[in-house]
């Protein structure tokens, strides 16, 4: 699976745009490299966040990368690897390595 | 109605393999597997031999699924395995096969589903528990317990898969005649048939019939129960 970090970032932002399309404007996802997705400074829930992962793994599975965004810290405040964009493209980069 | 795609897990004899020829016969494609080979025969059924507690033969189940269907629509999660003996008798290895077959199992093919049937219409999954729940009959302690994880995890799934659109629901059987009943003693057998309100032996059409109904298009508000035939409960 070779995929660069600059194409995961675009299918993360991607899949962000994504949900927003179904969220109301108050509680819409800052779409950009530094935004938050998971914790508090995110208004994105845990199921929200379910299926903003799974449309980010659909999106790289159409790149060419076939992962499984599971993880025991997935809803960890502190560690976990959805907290933000940069913490999610460096965590699937890792995976897409293995 | 379109013909869906079906996932079943145990299709080689029993209810499972009574669920393949049913949803076959309906113009379904269905996929089962197991341990052992079929003896279905069918153009829209593939078999695929593997032990559903096999993590890595699962994931290769499923990135092959994702080849061939753009969608799942239809989970049934039906493999299992039965230890009746006491609890002080039971060997610790024993008690975790069954609680990996009936219970992580079950969660591990309803956790890559959930990612094939987000596009479905009407997205089912349906566990297959069991009477020994509510009844609470010595001897069925780790068996029961397995099925118990499997009914919360039932209920809790169904929360987290509504808003993709996804049912989830449990039947529990009562008796019915196949193998993992066929080494039960008959009087124990006869004690559960006892405590029941329809006072016979279920038969595998009885377990279609609840799970046609979690499946039709209209039950679409029908999720997190546990249906137990017989009246038990």
């Amino acid at each position: 699976m070779t995929i660069s970090d600059e194409q995961v970032l675009e299918v993360v932002l991607q899949a962000m745009r994504a949900t927003n399309l179904a969220r109301d404007e108050a509680s819409q996802l800052v779409v950009s490299a530094d935004a938050p997705i998971f914790g508090s400074d995110s208004s994105l829930d845990s199921l929200g966040l379910v299926g903003l992962l799974l449309d980010v793994e659909e999106g790289l599975q159409a790149a060419g990368c076939d992962v499984v965004l599971s993880d025991e810290r997935a809803v960890s405040q502190k560690r976990s690897p959805f907290r933000n964009v940069q913490s999610l493209v460096a965590y699937i980069s890792t995976l897409a390595r293995e | 109605m379109a013909a869906r795609h079906v996932l079943i897990t145990g299709t080689s004899r029993g209810i499972g393999e009574s669920l393949a020829e049913h949803y076959l016969a309906a113009g379904d494609h269905v996929v089962g597997c197991g341990r052992s080979p079929s003896s279905l025969s069918h153009e829209n059924y593939t078999h695929c031999a593997l032990d559903v507690t096999d993590a890595g033969a699962v994931d290769r189940l499923f990135r092959d699924l994702k080849k061939r269907f753009k969608t799942l629509d239809v989970l049934i999660n039906n493999a299992g395995i039965a230890s009746m003996n006491a609890v002080a008798l039971t060997p610790v290895e024993v008690a975790r096969r069954v609680m990996e077959t009936n219970f992580i199992a079950a969660f591990n093919f309803t956790r890559e589903s959930i990612r094939m049937m987000r596009r479905s219409p009407a997205a089912r999954i349906v566990n297959i528990s069991t009477v020994a729940v509510p009844l609470r009959l010595e001897g069925e302690a780790v068996y029961a317990a397995s099925k118990s994880a499997l009914e919360t995890f039932t209920r809790i799934a169904a929360k987290e898969v509504a808003p993709f659109g996804i049912t989830c629901n449990a039947v529990g059987p009562c008796p019915i005649r196949t193998k993992l009943t066929a080494g039960v003693p008959d009087k124990k057998i006869q004690t559960i048939i006892d405590a029941q309100a329809v006072r016979r032996w279920a038969v595998p059409a009885d377990v279609v019939n609840v799970i046609d109904f979690f499946l039709r298009p209209e039950s679409s508000m029908v999720t997190g129960q546990v249906v137990y035939l017989g009246g038990v409960g």
